[in-house]
């Protein structure tokens, strides 16, 4: 079952309806990859918001999938973490490196529209 | 809660004739034994109002009920029967505000007449009358260890309630303007609150859609190394979620303890008070 991708704007939206296995990370990963350069979008918003845990291997994923992203030239943004998720990754020493996070989707949209101003692309 | 009633002095005993002639003598001369009770309880401070309340006849059915009680244990064995009645009206009592030490004075009072009605029927010089005497202190202390741990099983419950209020009311989370949250943290802060503190507050982020969070710890104490580690968690997650936690009110002591322990400065954000922790988060979030 594929994971829509919704536009809305310059932006791509993704929201994960429930865990993924590995290999339909990695095909979302390539989707989105190719939908920044097809649909000409300048960020993508990744909600999480329905997953109750999030591995190591799911957290490479999205570092992954930002880094992507911005080589296509678009900014990711990861919304919706919940409490006891981000907890769970910080004691298990997971990181997400740099890639951006934010509350929820209108915050998520929020702060691409000023990364995007201050790029002043 | 199980509560394995202390029936040991009655166990040690070991001396089941000498037991049944307690009784035997206890039920022959109730009325006077329970009469003598009655009197020395009236003229008792803190018995004195428990006693005028009770009408007479629920008097009566109580004096009766206990009787029977006491034959079921001492005749028929049913001795957990006895001690579990014990061990309720003690909790009662104890709720009532009744003091522990008001019992031996109803131990003293209960002894005085048995002891007296025991000379009545026994040589003194007779064995038996030993027996009967060490048999009646067995009953006597064991009806004490089982009320005195209904009183200590009682304060702890409201020990525990209180400990409950008192996470609860620790952890004030404020709403100061919107997207910004500020938790002033008073007291001691041990593991089990610290884990409260973190998830109160992850918790509100979300709910409340908060992008900073500002954490004052002037009414902390001593913040050592789990403190620290506590935070820098939170942080951690919090920043994870999209939000921003600051630290503010660390006083110099302890500022100096965390660098000693080895805190890593750059783990947390910190500022030394809390209004210009406010200032930074109305800046941050102004931007």
């Amino acid at each position: 079952m594929p994971v829509p991708i919704l536009k809305q704007g310059d932006v791509l939206i993704v929201s994960l309806q429930s865990e993924l296995a590995d290999d339909e990370l990695e095909r979302l990963s390539s989707k989105l990859s190719d939908r920044v350069g097809s649909d000409r979008v300048t960020g993508v918003v990744i909600d999480v918001a329905a997953l109750d845990v999030m591995d190591s291997y799911a957290t490479r994923m999205f570092r992954t999938m930002a880094q992507v992203t911005q080589l296509r030239g678009a900014t990711t943004v990861m919304v919706g973490i919940q409490p006891d998720v981000a907890v769970a990754m910080v004691q298990m020493g997971l990181d997400l490196e740099g890639a951006m996070t934010a509350l929820d989707l209108e915050d998520g949209l929020d702060v691409l529209r000023r990364d995007h101003e201050r790029s002043g692309v | 809660m199980a509560t394995t009633f202390p029936t040991t002095p009655l166990e040690l005993l070991d001396d089941p004739e000498a037991l049944t002639a307690f009784w035997q003598i206890y039920d022959r001369n109730f009325d006077r034994i329970a009469d003598h009770l009655m009197k020395v309880l009236s003229n008792h401070a803190e018995f004195a109002s428990l006693i005028d309340a009770l009408p007479p006849d629920q008097m009566l059915e109580q004096r009766t009920a206990g009787r029977e009680r006491l034959r079921a244990a001492v005749v028929d064995g049913h001795w957990s029967q006895y001690w579990n009645y014990l061990h309720d009206e003690g909790v009662t009592y104890a709720r009532s505000g009744l003091g522990f030490s008001s019992w031996f004075a109803a131990v003293t009072a209960f002894r005085e007449p048995f002891i007296e009605a025991a000379l009545d029927e026994l040589d003194i010089t007779s064995d038996m009358f030993r027996r009967v005497v060490l048999a009646s202190q067995a009953f006597t202390d064991t009806a004490m260890a089982t009320l005195g741990s209904a009183y200590l099983d009682e304060k702890q419950r409201v020990i525990e309630e209180q400990q409950d209020a008192l996470r609860e009311l620790a952890t004030p989370i404020l709403s100061l303007r919107e997207s910004l949250l500020i938790l002033p943290l008073v007291g001691v802060v041990d593991s089990e609150r610290a884990r409260q503190i973190t998830d109160d507050l992850l918790h509100a982020v979300t709910r409340d859609r908060a992008r900073v969070v500002v954490v004052d710890i002037t009414g902390v104490p001593a913040v050592d190394s789990m403190v620290a580690n506590h935070l820098i968690q939170t942080t951690d997650a919090a920043r994870m979620m999209g939000a921003t936690i600051v630290v503010s009110g660390i006083s110099t002591e302890n500022a100096q303890t965390l660098v000693r322990i080895g805190v890593d400065p750059n783990r947390l954000n910190t500022i030394a008070d809390l209004r210009g922790a406010i200032e930074w988060a109305n800046q941050l979030l102004d931007t």
